[in-house]
């Protein structure tokens, strides 16, 4: 295994594709949670001036939240391509099949790639929160404001957090590129489903009521959750644009399971289609 | 139905040639015998072990279809990739991109290569675990004569040592210089199989001679003949060759003037056509 487990790290490493969605995602993680807000809280003629985007929520003792609010919807879209990419470009290449004669079984290369898949996805957290970190801090000093940090364990949490929602974009990813054995039908459906089956059930959830027990199922509302329960504000969550989130909210703890189940079911749907199914 | 019926026997240490137009069902029996698509019903046994088992997978090397690779990658690392997967030592990969005469170019990506080195590293793949079986399916394609050539000479010289081959080709040319069997495939069904002796047939002799009826009856009471028929405005004669001195002497003693006598044997081009379409008009 950890023959394999190796021959997928390289493959993650020599892939432009994952470095342009690493950059991509950092920069936009970071535009979005410090820039955008501070140029906001700075020019009075945006939005009514300074105070509008309360100063607080930048500081580094936020950090936490403030990071991991960008995770349930524009961080899932980047680690739901990862996934589609990392097994549909496979069949889209004709590649699985000349990994499958060289010896190790089907689950056994699936393995290698879930667990490359897994460890990759830690630098697309790290990332954002280490850019956050320079941010806030910057922000701080900019603003004069002494510089308090979050408890390690709040971080961690919220990494841990950030994490989980990112693996479960990617399972999703992961079972949309073997459904479809290939990269372009699977990214279109995933976005197709995160945009506007999730988006506008959720935002027409609060007028049709009949919606809302449907939504607390939706990746959407408990990642949002999750994140909210490790500080992340559910103002911003509301006026997030493509990614608006205004409730209902579950409690943090429905969040993980229902989170985990959906992680455990791509996997084994992915894992059984993968098994079964003939490579051509 | 892509396979149908299909029995087959590769021996150990031959060059066995899988030799089927374009659809006949080469790449599918392939694909069968690698385990990555299941028939469904029948059973194949490869080097002792189901198809696709790990442990058969481990003493053999494939290059099915189109040598499909990573194509942002050097192919130095596709096979490092490969190599990781199959628990081969690295030192192996530069052993095998001599062997296919990459080496040179092993630093370029994939995406960048001709054809015909494409599928140089797909026999390099191949190669990889010094496999007791290689699997090759059409390896010449989009090569240039030399490079088939040499593809050719590389491939007898694999059987010649202690590998087993399964050559796939629709190139009878091909199957005729590097095979020591071969097995015709036609529609999913095997319809004929054998040495290219055996497949050819027995040698014929072609008699040109006159009168023709007369020189027939001549020919038919002779002892040594199995069977004689008039083709083509000549007796096409099955007997061992070595009566042909025989044959020429007792029909001019019968007052038959012959004007040409020569042996005939069946090329495998005709052979398979027969085959083939014979098979087809079934």
């Amino acid at each position: 295994m950890r023959g394999s487990v190796a021959a997928e790290f390289l493959l993650l490493r020599k892939r432009r594709s994952t470095w342009i969605l690493l950059g991509i995602w950092t920069a936009l993680a970071t535009f979005f949670s410090y820039l955008l807000p501070y140029v906001e809280y700075r020019n009075g003629d945006l939005g009514g001036g300074p105070g509008e985007v309360p100063l607080e929520q930048l500081l580094p003792d936020r950090l936490a939240g403030q990071l991991s609010g960008g995770f349930p919807f524009f961080g899932g879209v980047f680690a739901l391509m990862l996934g589609v990419l990392a097994l549909g470009s496979e069949y889209g290449w004709g590649t699985l099949r000349t990994v499958l004669v060289q010896r190790p079984g089907r689950l056994h290369v699936f393995a290698a790639k879930l667990i490359a898949l897994g460890a990759g996805l830690v630098p697309f957290v790290l990332a954002v929160f280490l850019v956050g970190t320079v941010s806030s801090y910057a922000i701080a000093q900019g603003e004069g404001v002494e510089v308090t940090w979050p408890s390690a364990w709040d971080v961690v949490r919220a990494f841990a957090a950030s994490w989980l929602i990112l693996a479960v974009w990617a399972a999703l990813g992961i079972a949309l590129g073997v459904l479809t054995r290939g990269t372009s039908l699977a990214i279109g459906v995933g976005i197709l489903y995160a945009l506007v089956i999730e988006g506008l059930l959720s935002a027409f959830a609060d007028q049709v009521s009949l919606l809302e027990p449907l939504v607390e199922f939706f990746l959407r509302a408990n990642a949002y959750s999750l994140v909210e329960g490790v500080g992340a504000s559910t103002t911003s969550a509301a006026t997030d644009g493509p990614g608006a989130f205004s409730g209902p909210y579950v409690g943090g703890e429905q969040a993980l399971i229902v989170l985990s189940v959906y992680l455990a079911a791509f996997l084994v749907v992915s894992g059984l289609l993968l098994r079964r199914r003939d490579v051509t | 139905m892509a396979v149908d019926q299909l029995t087959m026997r590769v021996r150990r240490g031959e060059v066995y040639g899988f030799l089927g137009p374009n659809g006949a069902g080469k790449t599918t029996t392939l694909r069968m015998l690698l385990g990555l698509i299941r028939p469904g019903s029948g059973s194949a046994i490869v080097l002792g072990a189901p198809p696709g088992s790990p442990q058969g997978l481990a003493r053999l090397g494939a290059l099915v279809e189109t040598p499909a690779f990573y194509p942002f990658l050097s192919g130095r690392d596709n096979l490092r990739v490969l190599a990781r997967h199959a628990g081969v030592p690295e030192a192996r990969i530069h052993a095998v991109l001599e062997e296919v005469k990459l080496a040179g170019r092993a630093g370029d990506r994939f995406g960048t290569y001709s054809l015909g080195m494409k599928q140089r590293l797909g026999v390099a793949a191949a190669l990889l675990k010094d496999p007791e079986l290689l699997i090759l399916d059409e390896p010449t394609n989009g090569m240039d004569a030399a490079g088939m050539a040499e593809m050719r000479a590389f491939i007898r010289s694999l059987g010649q040592e202690r590998r087993t081959v399964l050559l796939s080709s629709h190139l009878m040319s091909e199957v005729e210089q590097v095979c020591d069997r071969v097995g015709v495939i036609r529609s999913g069904k095997l319809v004929g199989e054998g040495t290219l002796e055996e497949l050819r047939g027995r040698t014929r002799l072609r008699v040109r001679a006159e009168p023709l009826e007369a020189a027939e009856r001549v020919v038919a009471n002779l002892g040594p003949v199995e069977q004689v028929a008039i083709v083509d405005g000549s007796l096409l004669i099955t007997v061992d060759p070595g009566a042909a001195p025989a044959i020429n002497r007792e029909l001019v003693v019968g007052g038959i003037a012959v004007s040409e006598l020569g042996l005939e044997r069946a090329s495998l081009e005709k052979i398979f056509l027969e085959l083939t379409q014979g098979a087809e008009a079934a």
